[in-house]
This record gives structure tokens, sequence and C-alpha cells, in this order.
């Protein structure tokens, strides 16, 4: 007990004699990762397939995900060419304007994709045949930053997957 | 082969030119100082002075003379003629012992005040081979540290994402912009970087699998891992500060939730459940509660959790706009504010309730506090171009990164590197 009291006083008195303060340089090199010539590892989806053009666009006002009456119509006719053709599914991509967070644009990107979703479903077509993604902000149809922009940027497409 | 190698270099300094700090708006009360070398100058010497007259510079806070405006140049504290340097109002003198002996480079300084004639305690930096610019940074952080009682930032690095021709690169570079490294190269989005708290890992999300993922990614050996392959969104990661939990926000039950992942035992909590928007998780400095953006309430606020029994209570208040939040420390948050027209980062603290918008630029993103808690980068847009941006809270200073980028976002402030 008596060692390491002695012990610990000469610590003490080391530490307050080191008038130098010293600090190391540490070594943080960092390896490159390249991964734009690599394919995507899990194609468990239809997500990421290049299906042309959407079969069409539901657009959304500022930070809202409710369908205009407008869109219910065309939404209307989706169900009726997948309840036509069973062997189709349906891919909805929800976007957002660059306005507000990208995470919660990405949230709520995804929850637009989901009230098509939703709309589809209530209109008797079973959930497994539409699958849903968001994109957020990241994939914007017009770069510009005005409101002609956001609105058209702010969007569901429904891609067809035959 | 040299010569290809040296080519390859060039090349890469092309593509790849550092970003330059400009300020914007100096502090009011600047500490003029003069850096001086304790031995005959040498080329190394002089590089090493630079790099630490630049860095003082670029604080706005320190007035740095040039050789020429010195009467004499002292090689000692012995040689101060006082007079000479009151007149010139000059604080300080700070001599550097530049020892070039080793492989290694390793500076010694101390601090000459010259209103008291008071000496400071020999500090010493111990360097590596080809750290001259990190080795000069600590010293420019100790000597921040000695007027300013706050630790310096000059030798921390900073996370960001570049957009060019439809790539996508994460980089990493020192805080003066300078040793820009490509972590990862891809051609689809990367959002939300972020550091573990021992600066050797970092976490981030990619849409290179064309859904959102969250990767964990060591940076030495550049190993790579998505914590989640559920068909679902998985984003906004947030390393605990103990390293040993992951928060992150996923759809994987329907809509955005705030869940938990344990790293050892990949055992997965859910933090929140509402039919809401819950994402964009932070944790306090102590690890015992966790910000977040939910739009529970109609428009999205910040409220915070405590993650073991779940107790939530509503943070922010003012405005129909606020998200994106991160603590300065345990009594002050930051986050991106909706005002009348634009988006700007506002601070709120804790206890006093006072709210404050930091930020005079519009479209503000993406705030991140640097590990001294006193300056902030975040990323804003002027016209289609998005650069990063910076305000020191004590001082007022601004400054921005100039976009040499057509984009440059997602800024991400690295921990103290020692």
């Amino acid at each position: 007990m008596k060692n390491f009291l002695i012990f610990i006083i000469t610590v003490i008195f080391l530490y307050s004699c080191a008038s130098t303060n010293v600090v190391e340089v540490e070594n943080r090199e960092a390896t490159t990762v390249d991964i734009t010539q690599s394919e995507i590892s899990n194609r468990i989806s239809n997500v990421g397939l290049d299906l042309g053009e959407p079969e069409i666009k539901i657009f959304f006002d500022y930070d809202e995900d409710a369908l205009s009456e407008k869109s219910l119509v065309d939404l209307l006719e989706i169900s009726r060419v997948l309840k036509d053709n069973e062997r189709y599914t349906l891919l909805v991509e929800g976007h957002a304007d660059e306005r507000g967070t990208r995470e919660y644009n990405l949230a709520l990107s995804e929850r637009r994709a989901k009230a098509v979703e939703d709309f589809l479903v209530s209109a008797g077509i079973i959930p497994v045949r539409i699958e849903v993604v968001g994109y957020g902000e990241e994939q914007p149809s017009d770069i510009s930053s005005n409101e002609n922009a956001w609105s058209k940027n702010r969007r569901a497409e429904l891609f067809f997957v035959r | 082969m040299k010569k290809i190698l040296l080519i390859l270099l060039f090349v890469h300094n092309i593509i790849f030119s550092e970003l330059i700090i400009e300020i914007t708006e100096s502090s009011e009360n600047l500490i003029r100082v003069a850096v001086v070398q304790k031995q005959q100058a040498t080329k190394i010497g002089d590089l090493v002075v630079g790099v630490i007259e630049q860095d003082l510079k670029r604080t706005g806070e320190f007035e740095v003379l040039t050789k020429d405006q010195m009467l004499s140049i002292p090689t000692k504290e012995s040689e101060v003629i006082q007079r000479d340097w009151l007149l010139l109002e000059v604080d300080a003198i700070i001599f550097l012992d530049i020892d070039e002996s080793r492989n290694n480079l390793d500076i010694k300084f101390l601090i000459y005040d010259v209103g008291y004639k008071d000496i400071s305690d020999d500090g010493k930096v111990l360097g590596l081979p080809d750290s001259l610019r990190q080795t000069s940074h600590f010293v420019s952080d100790e000597i921040y540290k000695y007027f300013y009682g706050i630790d310096g930032v000059s030798a921390t690095k900073l996370m960001y994402v570049t957009k060019n021709e439809n790539i996508h690169r994460l980089i990493i570079s020192d805080s003066d912009g300078f040793n820009e490294q490509v972590i990862l190269k891809s051609n689809q989005s990367i959002i939300s970087p972020t550091w573990s708290s021992d600066a050797k890992d970092i976490a981030y999300v990619s849409f290179e699998n064309n859904r959102a993922q969250v990767f964990l990614h060591n940076l030495a050996t550049g190993k790579r891992e998505s914590i989640l392959a559920t068909g679902s969104t998985v984003s906004s990661p947030a390393w605990s500060p103990d390293k040993s939990k992951i928060a992150f926000s996923s759809t994987m039950d329907g809509n955005s939730e705030i869940y938990l992942m344990d790293l050892r035992s990949k055992k997965i909590n859910r933090l929140t459940d509402n039919k809401a928007i819950d994402t964009e998780p932070a944790w306090s400095p102590d690890g015992k509660k966790i910000l977040f953006t939910s739009d529970r309430s109609g428009s999205p606020q910040i409220y915070e959790i405590n993650p073991i029994n779940l107790v939530k209570r509503r943070i922010t208040t003012v405005g129909n706009y606020n998200a994106r939040p991160s603590y300065v420390n345990k009594q002050k948050i930051i986050f991106v504010h909706r005002g009348t027209e634009s988006f700007q980062i506002a601070a709120l603290d804790l206890r006093t309730r006072e709210f404050e918008i930091l930020t005079s630029t519009k479209n503000d993103e993406s705030p991140c506090i640097a590990p001294n808690g006193n300056v902030i980068i975040y990323s804003t847009k002027e016209g289609e171009l998005s650069y990063l941006a910076g305000v020191n809270i004590s001082s007022g200073v601004r400054f921005k990164l100039p976009a040499i980028y057509s984009e440059l976002k997602e800024p991400a402030w690295s921990p103290f590197l020692r």
C-alpha cells in the first residue's frame, strides 16, 4: 500500500514538472475504392433496371404526399392495365425537390411512392406486384432552383415491368 | 517507372486541385503575431512558417506580420527589442525551433508575449516522415489554444462529397483543403458521410445498388460492408460516441423509423414507432440521448429520445421546418431551419431556449460542427452551384470554400486526430 502511494505521488510530481507539451503526429493514410466499373451486387429487385421512360408521372405539393384528383384518375387507369395484364408488375420511384434536408427528402420521396402503392392496393392490386423506392432529391428531372423546376421534381415515376 | 509515377502525381493534382478557403468576414479583434525561426532560416523552415501563418490567418482571428514589416528578426527571446514590437502593435512573437536532424521533422515552439515580456512553456510536436503540413498544423492548434483557450482545428480533417460529370466522389482532405484523398468513387449518389469517434472508420449512404444503403468503411484498408441488406431504404447513419452502436433510419417496417444496431451482436432495436417520418438521428456527446427529425406534428421538427427507456421530448417549436439536428455540446444544438423564404442554419440553447440564426446565406444544408465545438461548416447553393461555407460561433468569422467542383456538399468534420 505504501509503495503504491509513493508511486502515485511520484507520477503526479513528474507530470507536473513536465513543462513541455508534446504532441505526436499519427499516420492517417487512406485507400481509394473505385466502384464506377462494378456491377450491382445484390440484384434482388427491379430497382435499377433500365426500364426506359416512365409510364406516367404523379406530381406532389411541397412537403406533401397527398394525391391530386387528376393523379387518382391516372392511377385508376394504371390499376386497370395491371388487372388486364396479370404478369406485369409495377415499380414506383419517389422523388423530392432540393429544398430541405437530404435525409428528410429521402423519407418524403419514399412516402410519396408509398402513397401511390396504397391507392393501387385499395383499387384491388395485390401489394407483391408493386415495388417502391425513394431517391430523395438525388435524381432531379430539372436541376434549376426555381418553383417551376421544383414542381417537376416532386414526383413519383411509375414503370411497368413486363 | 519513376517518370510515370511523377506524371501520375501531376495529373492527380490537376484533377483534384485543392480547395481554397476564403475569409468573407474577419473577427473585429485580431491578434497580431509574428512567426520567426530560432535558427538560420532553411527551406523547410520557411515551408513550416508558411503553413502556420496560413493556418492562423485562415481562422480569421489572427493577423500575421510579413518579414518586410518586421524591424528586426530575433532568433531567440533575448534578442527581442520590446519597443520595436510595441510600435508595430504586435501582441506576440512565435519562435519555432525546427529540428530536421531526424528523418522526421520535429517542431519546438514558444510564444513571447510582447506586452508582458512573458514567455510560454515549451511545446513540441513530433512529426513523421512527409508530415510537414500535419506537424505544422498541430503547432498552429497549440498557438490558437494559447490565445483563445479553445483547441484549434487546423490539424483535423474534412470529409465531403463532390460531383463532377456524374461521378460522385467521397473525399477526405486536411481542414485547409490540402491533401485530398478520394475514399470512394461511384456513379451513384453518396450522402450523409459521418466519422467514427476515433476517425479510423466512416459510415455513409450509397445508392450504388440503386437503393439507399448504409456502408461502414475502414479508411486504412478500404474494406467496406453494408450494415443491412433488406429490400428497403437504410439511411442516415450515426456512430455512438463509444463506437459500439450505429443509429440509422430505415423503411423496413413500412415507413421511416429510427433503429439502433449493436455492431458486435448485430442486434437491432427499433426506437420510434408511428406513421410519421422519423430520421436523421444524432448522438449527444455522452451517448445518452439521440436527437432526430420527425414530422409527427405535421411539419418536420426536432425531438430528443433516450435510447434506453425510449422517453421522447419535442425540442423545436419555432417555425415549420426544423431538421438535421446535431449537438454542439450537451446544452446546444444546431439544425436546418426554414425562415420566411430560405433555409438557414440555426442554433438552440436547450437550457435557456435561446434561438439564433447563424448563417446569412440561403439554401443552407448539412451543418456539421468542428470538434472544438466552435466552428460550423455547411453546404449552400448559389445558382446551380453548391459549395461549402463556414462560421465561427465565438468570433463571428465567416468563410467559404469556393466551388471548383460542379457540386461540393455533405461536409463532415473529423474528431481530433490525437
